[in-house]
């Protein structure tokens, strides 16, 4: 049986193995952290259908079992090539082809200092919300009940300050979800999303998003935050200007959330010089086409899945999961 | 001589009428400085700006009126501009907006 | 060509100020007249300066100048020892050896003159070569020159080879000469017939004259000019004057001083890293003088000062170029800036006050770091800008309105003294700069972050813990090179930690690239210089790169892969 190394087990690799085992290869997953699942064990719920994270992940890593799929989890890749891939610790596994599913890098919202994320207290991230949702402690950080809250998009994407110009997609539908959750928890606060473009690309986001604004009352302001400040009180004072007024607005929050976005791995440069495989200017890596072959590399026998190509939702890196896996399949076969 | 009152004035209309604003000193500014163009409208230059702090000079809405064609004030609302160059360091799209005051200035002097 | 120069000193001299001209009888039967002799020896004939920027250059412009200097004196002694004590001119030695065919020979002179032909002739072909391959003379980059310059160029080129034929010609049909001309003229002698060598010579002595009189004449009005301007610049730099943020008559001694070497081309890093290579100083210089400079070209500077470090002739070139954007932008307003009337928005109260600076409200982090040394120092503050402030005039002061920008320079001044401080910490240095250079703050001491810092420090007020971190550090343009602080922000970095030097540092410290003076490269461009500086900071192998100034800190931390942070960051975070 042929051998396919699937490098990354977040939900793209776990589908690419499950299907490259129904192909009738031989899959094997590499996963640097201790355990499957990449990004999707940090989440909570999903956009749209608030479908719990860990039920999507619960029945993908069933299947990986159940079929016996061979993984190796704390086995970070240094290099590969087609046809073999080099293991941090130098051991070097043979295989006849390569699908990358390395995913993303979450972006590092201290970078904008203007925020005042790891500087001021009540200054969250996204990331940082979900792991607080799934733990089920949403507070401020002395404990009490947060009565206004302000959600922040695009850090960290469409920002050329910080050299991430491409847009992260999901954010925006993010920050909708966890502006509802919000007020699920906390009815009585007044959440404010500050928005430059609202982009609901998916099935069923414009109807969430519309709900937000009708049933929720969730205020969306259009203008990017600008700055961040602490008062005397302990909140965060935030500046942006109402672009939809044309005046500059004020405000004091006891929350402020920043969206951030999804950037590429530092590890794609490296990746791209030792392979051959081309990055895109986002540093994402570059499909052959983007829309004949999504998922072939631009050297033969490397395969991609899921976010290392472009910022993505999770149903859409399950669907590249088995389209990665076909075309690797039948490399594999014509060799 | 004094102006008369008729008690009431004729209000100039609302809208921006391309048709009939001349776009040429606009042509000239996008001209010199393309990257105007890319501009989102986010609002960042404008909440950041020292002097929109302290007065009602709001850098984008100038910026963006000068581009329909709408030159008249144009130049004595960036002359309210510091050139501090707050607005350049949070631009998301990276326009060189202390380029842009200065350009418009340039352009503007006789509106 | 005498006439020419002294119409240009008499009317430059005719147009200065009354307050310069003071300046210059004040200074002339002082100590700085004598001084101003020893620089002229040591610069216009020597060229010390050149010599520690690349010996390879100052020996060619060495050898040009002070070679040429002595064969026109040692050439005026062998005259005048032929001819006897009487007036013999200057010049009298030029066509001596054609006309002085018949006289017995000297060789002591003969040999002299010999040695310092081939001296000068040396530094002609080190001109040609560098022409030909900058490289080799350690110059990435030389001027490419206007035409008016390549004809005088060429001139001087040739008057020494040409000098070198007609005294070997010469030579070989009266005998005589020295090892040089003296040997080439018997070699000569031995392979061409008398008559065809009578014919060379008095061709090669037209041509020797021709090249001489071409080069006299357009020396006044091409970049020879230098020659004659960098002495009485020299003087008048002695007697204390200076350019200032208008145009005057003194800048034409500082432009017409520029020899268009080209030492500034290499060191400017729009040309470094964005291979812009059209508005360097040595351009700036030669399209002002010819009155064609174009807003593009003067606006397009960092004004970094990198530059102005390596010229030999040590022009003022930011102040120079700053009053020429004053000339073509500043409009002034009176109605201007009406609003700053009566506003106040600065909290707390203290002898010592703190400005912040625009751009530093964009850097939290390091407005906390100040909160907390301010803190543990137990010093009471006066929060001037916390809440907005009023910018500091700089950036408009470096975009050519310098009168508006004292309208900024006014409030200011007029907030400082109704608080009453006594100390005014910054910890911007583009505000630093102008609050010591164009405030008028007579009992309030201004300092930059990093000597208050410092001082705290060294009185003990202020115990930190060293810490095994390595720093490598950042010197902002305006406070090393601008303001000459480069040691306090690395005494407080040794204070908390071990310091890395980066490969260029203190007076030759690379720009950010995101300076306020520069209004015409893109995001794009500044970005790129200023992931070229990160690429030389982390190649110190620090962990973290320190800097002292907002601005520079936001736009290194676009290129980096590690921590950046101010100065008072890692302070307030080593604080006992």
């Amino acid at each position: 049986m042929k051998r396919v190394i699937v490098i990354g087990g977040g939900v793209a690799g776990m589908q690419t193995a499950l299907r490259l085992a129904d192909d009738g290869c031989d899959p094997l997953i590499l996963e640097k952290e201790g355990e499957l699942g990449g990004k999707l064990r940090d989440w909570y719920v999903l956009f749209p259908t608030f479908t719990p994270a860990s039920e999507v992940l619960a029945e993908l890593k069933g299947r990986v079992i159940r079929r016996g799929i061979e993984v190796r989890t704390s086995a970070e890749v240094a290099a590969f090539t087609p046809h073999s891939v080099t293991l941090a610790g130098g051991e070097t596994l043979a295989c006849d082809a390569v699908v990358v599913a390395t995913g993303f890098t979450l972006f590092d919202a201290r970078i904008k200092e203007e925020y005042g994320y790891g500087i001021y207290d009540n200054v969250v991230t996204s990331a940082d919300l979900e792991r607080m949702f799934a733990e089920g402690r949403v507070a401020k950080s002395d404990g009490s009940r947060p009565r206004r809250i302000a959600f922040l998009h695009c850090v960290g994407s469409r920002d050329e300050k910080v050299c991430q110009s491409h847009c992260s997609r999901v954010c925006c539908i993010t920050g909708v979800k966890q502006a509802m959750e919000m007020k699920r928890l906390f009815p009585e606060a007044d959440v404010f999303n500050f928005y430059m473009d609202i982009r609901m690309f998916g099935p069923g986001y414009e109807e969430m998003y519309r709900e937000a604004q009708q049933r929720c009352n969730i205020h969306f302001v259009r203008g990017r935050i600008s700055e961040a400040s602490p008062t005397i009180d302990g909140r965060i004072q935030i500046k942006a200007e109402d672009t939809l007024t044309g005046r500059p607005l004020k405000m004091s929050v006891d929350m402020l959330v920043l969206l951030v976005g999804m950037r590429a791995n530092d590890s794609n440069a490296r990746f791209a010089a030792q392979s051959g495989v081309e990055r895109s200017p986002s540093g994402f890596l570059a499909p052959k086409s983007l829309f004949l072959d999504g998922v072939r590399s631009t050297a033969e026998g490397i395969f991609y899945a899921g976010t290392v190509t472009a910022p993505k939702s999770v149903g859409e890196c399950v669907c590249e999961g088995y389209a990665a896996a076909d075309a690797a399949a039948e490399y594999v076969k014509e060799r | 001589m004094a102006a008369i009152n008729f008690g009431y004035t004729i209000s100039k209309p609302r809208a921006i009428d391309i048709d009939r604003n001349n776009l040429r000193k606009s042509d000239e500014i996008l001209h010199e400085m393309p990257e105007l163009q890319a501009c989102i409208g986010c609002g960042s230059c404008t909440a950041v700006c020292t002097a929109g702090n302290l007065t009602s000079f709001n850098f984008r809405k100038v910026h963006t009126l000068v581009r329909r064609g709408e030159y008249e004030g144009a130049y004595e609302e960036m002359n309210k501009c510091m050139l501090c160059g707050k607005c350049r360091l949070v631009c998301p799209r990276g326009i060189n907006t202390r380029g842009v005051a200065m350009l418009i200035k340039r352009k503007l002097g006789d509106f | 060509m005498f006439a020419a120069v002294a119409w240009k000193w008499g009317s430059w001299l005719w147009r200065l100020s009354s307050d310069d001209r003071r300046r210059i009888l004040k200074g002339i039967p002082s100590l700085a007249t004598l001084q101003a002799v020893g620089e002229t020896v040591s610069e216009s004939l020597l060229h010390r300066r050149i010599f520690r920027v690349n010996p390879l250059l100052g020996y060619m412009h060495m050898s040009l100048a002070f070679g040429w200097f002595l064969l026109i004196s040692v050439g005026w002694i062998e005259t005048v020892s032929y001819m006897g004590f009487r007036w013999v001119p200057l010049q009298g030695h030029v066509f001596f050896k054609y006309f002085a065919t018949g006289l017995p020979h000297k060789p002591v002179f003969e040999f002299t003159m010999d040695l310092l032909l081939l001296f000068v002739l040396s530094g002609v072909a080190l001109a040609w070569g560098k022409r030909l391959y900058s490289r080799a003379m350690g110059m990435r980059r030389t001027t490419r020159h206007a035409w008016g310059d390549r004809i005088a160029l060429s001139a001087l080129w040739f008057i020494f080879p040409a000098r070198l034929a007609a005294e070997s010609l010469t030579a070989a049909l009266y005998g005589g000469g020295g090892f040089l001309t003296g040997s080439l003229g018997a070699a000569l002698d031995r392979v061409a017939d008398p008559a065809l060598l009578g014919h060379a010579a008095t061709a090669a002595w037209w041509f020797y004259s021709c090249c001489l009189g071409l080069f006299f004449v357009g020396l006044p009005f091409s970049r020879y000019m230098h020659i004659f301007t960098e002495i009485p610049l020299i003087f008048l730099r002695r007697y204390r004057l200076r350019s200032g943020e208008k145009e005057g008559a003194f800048d034409r001694f500082q432009i017409e001083a520029c020899s268009r070497c080209g030492i500034c081309i290499d060191p400017c890093q729009l040309q470094q890293t964005l291979g812009i290579d059209d508005v360097q100083s040595v351009y700036f210089l030669r399209d002002r003088r010819y009155g064609r400079l174009r807003l593009a070209t003067a606006n397009n500077c960092l004004m970094c000062g990198r530059c102005q470090v390596k010229c030999p002739v040590g022009i003022d070139l930011n102040t120079l170029r700053l009053n020429s954007r004053d000339t073509m932008r500043n409009i002034p307003d009176e109605r201007r800036y009406e609003y700053l009337k009566g506003l106040d928005r600065s909290q707390g109260a203290g002898k010592v006050g703190y400005f912040a600076g625009c751009m530093t409200l964009l850097t939290p982090r390091t407005l906390r770091a100040m909160e907390r040394i301010f803190g543990a120092a137990g010093e009471e503050v006066w929060w001037a800008d916390r809440e907005g402030g009023v910018c500091c005039g700089r950036p408009l002061k470096l975009s050519g309105e310098t009168d508006s920008a004292r309208k900024m320079v006014q409030y200011n001044t007029d907030l400082f003294r109704k608080h009453g401080i006594t100390t005014l910490v910054t910890s911007c240095p583009i505000c630093l700069k102008v609050f010591r250079e164009d405030y008028d703050l007579p009992g309030i001491e201004v300092l930059h972050h990093s000597e208050y810092i410092l001082r705290l420090i060294r009185s003990g007020r202020l115990p930190v813990i060293y810490g095994a971190e390595r720093y490598t550090y950042h010197d902002p343009c305006e406070l090393g090179r601008g303001s000459g602080i480069y040691d306090e922000p690395r005494a407080v970095i040794e204070a908390v930690g071990e310091l890395l030097e980066p490969a260029s540092t203190r007076e030759h410290a690379l720009c950010c690239g995101s300076s306020v003076a520069n209004t015409a490269i893109s995001d794009g461009q500044q970005l790129r210089i200023a992931q070229a500086v990160v690429q030389e900071l982390e190649a110190t192998g620090a962990e973290t790169i320190v800097t002292a100034c907002p601005l520079c800190k936001k736009a290194l931390v676009r290129g980096a892969k590690g921590e950046v942070r101010d100065l008072a960051e890692i302070v307030a975070a080593h604080i006992r």
